[in-house]
């Protein structure tokens, strides 16, 4: 890890803020959102009354995220194949998705996704007359295609997986085999059961929006929905808490022999030299560790992540001297996948994608309402 | 002039900021001053490289020649290479007297014995620095000039200084060079990387050290006494524990800068200890972690911990040895049948 691991934080994009979308009074518990406004806030939220959700492969859902003891149901075996079509699925992994959430879209329908797909990339195209496009001088014939992903849901309940992916064509060749892949974003929702309650029937959840690419693409890409289906984009940051989270659970899947370690990569920007410290566990020990930590039958509790977090600071307190827990854990990295506090995430293993995804939708939820 | 050493000598110039090029060539000496003159040095980089090629390959320069450029360029630029600290070990305590022309006689033939593609250049600096460039090849094709190993032996210590290439596969045949060249028996690899060759150079002759303790002998609360505040309600509540904490961090560091490092590495293969009620994990096997501190300016960075409350006083021994071990990276292994706070480093 070289110096300085931390890339520079800047504000989320203000973008067009379409028609907010009403919230429901519904009965859940108030609690404290998550203020994720600007990547540079990302405050440790006291837990609140609630329970964790969660659905296969890391259990059954019920409340919200975030939210202590009741804890959330342990993460069965690995997600068997039948389930997913990993194939499909393949070209999400080994890529670094920056997250948002959306609230609901107003009258999107699965039937248009081709008319979506002309529609943006004529808006495209107007955007690149006005000089908004990212790379100037080069001419980019920009196609636009927007597909369905059946198999990325949690439930039934779930919206399908929506797809959108620019790809351009160099004007010298008409060949469509020849398209180069330069941004993708996909809409999701795994397992988001009973959110919103009492949703009308003109909108479609997809809170959890992961993109690929440039930033002005994403940009580009991001105005036309919000203007086209009256929804709101704005980046999903995830806090300190989420990440140990996130740690833990991760910890606990059982991995073959190929294993990479559980990395904690710590940052303390504030010193006038500001230090970086990574703190990669051999995932055989930390997997033991949390397996001793992890007693309650059927769910993992805010008490036990607590406890497997308070486990590492100390051990590494005896041999450095140094608090842990006043640093800012600012990513996780291990097998299953990699998370960074600026709202960023790649995904490693085919089978734990839905389970990631349910964790990341719970997320998405949580800062709309 | 071969095309490969034009193309060499216009990018070794791109190299150079623009307002140094002219005093970097002067340095070199191979162009007089009266061709430096003909040269525009305001203009942009690109013409100014190609005029520097022409007039190179009017005085017919060779691939020797124009490594002596680059060298004197990684010699004021030596930041931007890795560097690793070898030390040599002699058995015999017979004290020779150095001679620059043996060393280089020697040297050249290990090499060239056991490789004919290769390019050396020798280069002393007053500080009894010897800069030894090496542009390796295969016995099939010609030295690679863009990925050249370099070497800084100071002829008074045992000390070698090595930024190697990615090839990886020549340093045996390095070290053993300079074994050989230098009359030593062995060679072994320090534990100690960093970009900053001054400060390893610092740090391994101890030149960091003669700051403090005895040239300044007053602790901290007595220089830097704090403004007290005009208003007499106002008192520090943890002062005297603040004061402990600064005098402790005093006494480990010092007054002085620190040596400059990017990293320590630490291979953790030490037990695990938990409070025994919690009931967590008690296996007979060590756990095993990796912890890797990075930072521009590792030890000032570990210096301002403690004051800024992050970290406990006096810091782990584990940390304030880097300068005094001359190591950046580590193996802790457990220490039986002692108290386990502490730990050895093999």
């Amino acid at each position: 890890m070289a110096a300085g691991v931390t890339p520079p934080r800047r504000a989320a994009p203000r973008w067009l803020t379409g028609r907010q979308f009403k919230r429901r009074p519904a009965g859940a518990a108030p609690g404290l959102s998550l203020a994720m406004e600007s990547v540079d806030v990302a405050v440790r939220t006291l837990p609140s009354i609630g329970r964790l959700s969660r659905g296969p492969p890391f259990g059954r859902a019920h409340g919200r995220f975030g939210f202590s003891p009741s804890g959330r149901p342990l993460p069965p075996a690995p997600r068997s194949e039948e389930n997913v079509d990993l194939q499909s699925t393949a070209f999400l992994l080994h890529k670094r998705w920056t997250l948002y959430s959306v609230t609901p879209l107003y009258k999107f329908s699965d039937a248009h996704l081709r008319n979506y797909a002309r529609l943006l990339s004529a808006f495209i195209a107007a955007e690149k007359q006005k000089g908004l496009a990212v790379e100037i001088g080069i001419e980019l014939d920009i196609k636009v295609a927007v597909s369905s992903l059946p198999d990325l849901k949690g439930s039934d309940q779930d919206h399908a997986a929506i797809l959108v992916q620019l790809l351009s064509r160099s004007p010298a060749s008409s060949k469509s085999s020849e398209d180069k892949l330069i941004w993708s974003g996909w809409f999701c929702c795994v397992s988001g059961d009973g959110f919103p309650e009492n949703l009308p029937e003109d909108f479609t959840c997809l809170p959890l929006f992961l993109a690929n690419g440039a930033e002005s693409y994403t940009s580009i890409v991001g105005s036309w929905f919000q203007k086209t289906f009256d929804c709101y984009f704005r980046r999903l940051a995830i806090s300190p808490l989420s990440l140990s989270w996130m740690a833990a659970m991760w910890t606990g899947c059982k991995m073959g022999k190929t294993a990479s370690a559980i990395e904690l990569i710590f940052s303390v920007p504030s010193l006038p030299q500001p230090l970086d410290i990574s703190y990669a566990i051999h995932p055989e020990d930390a997997k033991a560790l949390w397996d001793t930590v992890q007693k309650t039958p059927g769910e993992i509790t805010q008490e036990e992540v607590d406890i497997f977090m308070d486990c590492l600071y100390s051990h590494f307190h005896r041999h450095f001297k140094i608090h842990l827990s006043a640093t800012k854990l600012v990513k996780v990295s291990t097998s299953i996948a990699s998370a960074h506090c600026e709202g960023t995430i790649k995904f490693l293993q085919s089978q734990y994608l839905t389970g990631v995804l349910m964790l990341l939708t719970e997320l998405a939820i949580s800062q709309i309402q | 002039m071969d095309e490969t050493v034009a193309e060499y000598i216009r990018r070794t110039v791109l190299k150079i900021p623009r307002d140094e090029i002219k005093s970097m060539l002067q340095k070199w000496g191979f162009l007089s001053e009266a061709e430096l003159q003909t040269i525009n040095f305001h203009q942009i980089k690109d013409n100014i490289s190609q005029e520097v090629v022409q007039l190179c390959e009017e005085n017919s320069a060779d691939i020797k020649q124009a490594a002596v450029l680059d060298i004197i360029y990684n010699h004021i630029y030596p930041n931007k290479r890795m560097w690793s600290v070898y030390q040599m070990k002699k058995t015999g305590e017979e004290p020779e007297i150095f001679d620059f022309q043996s060393f280089k006689k020697k040297f050249k033939r290990r090499l060239l014995s056991a490789l004919e593609n290769v390019t050396i250049n020798f280069r002393e600096y007053e500080d009894n620095a010897i800069w030894i460039r090496i542009a390796w090849g295969t016995p099939y094709t010609k030295p690679n000039q863009y990925k050249p190993s370099y070497v800084v032996y100071h002829s008074q210590t045992p000390y070698v200084f090595i930024s190697a290439s990615v090839l990886k596969s020549n340093m045996p045949l390095l070290c053993q060079a300079l074994v050989i060249a230098s009359s030593y028996h062995d060679i072994q690899e320090m534990e100690l990387r960093s970009r900053s060759l001054n400060s390893l150079k610092d740090i391994v002759f101890k030149r960091y050290n003669q700051n403090f303790k005895t040239y300044c002998p007053r602790p901290p609360q007595e220089r830097n006494a704090e403004p007290e505040s005009a208003d007499l309600r106002i008192i520090h509540e943890n002062r005297s524990e603040k004061e402990r904490i600064e005098r402790v961090t005093w006494e480990i560091f010092g007054d002085g800068p620190q040596p400059q490092l990017e990293f320590a590495q630490y291979k953790l293969e030490t037990m695990f200890k938990s409070d025994p009620k919690m009931e967590v994990l008690d296996k007979k096997e060590p756990f095993r972690c990796l912890v890797k501190f990075s930072s521009p300016h590792l030890l000032e960075s570990l210096r301002s911990l403690a004051p800024a409350g992050l970290a406990d006083a006096p810091l782990s021994p584990l940390l304030t040895c880097i300068t005094q071990k001359a190591r950046n990276n580590f193996k802790i292994k457990e220490k039986r049948g002692f108290f386990p706070g502490s730990f050895v480093s093999p």
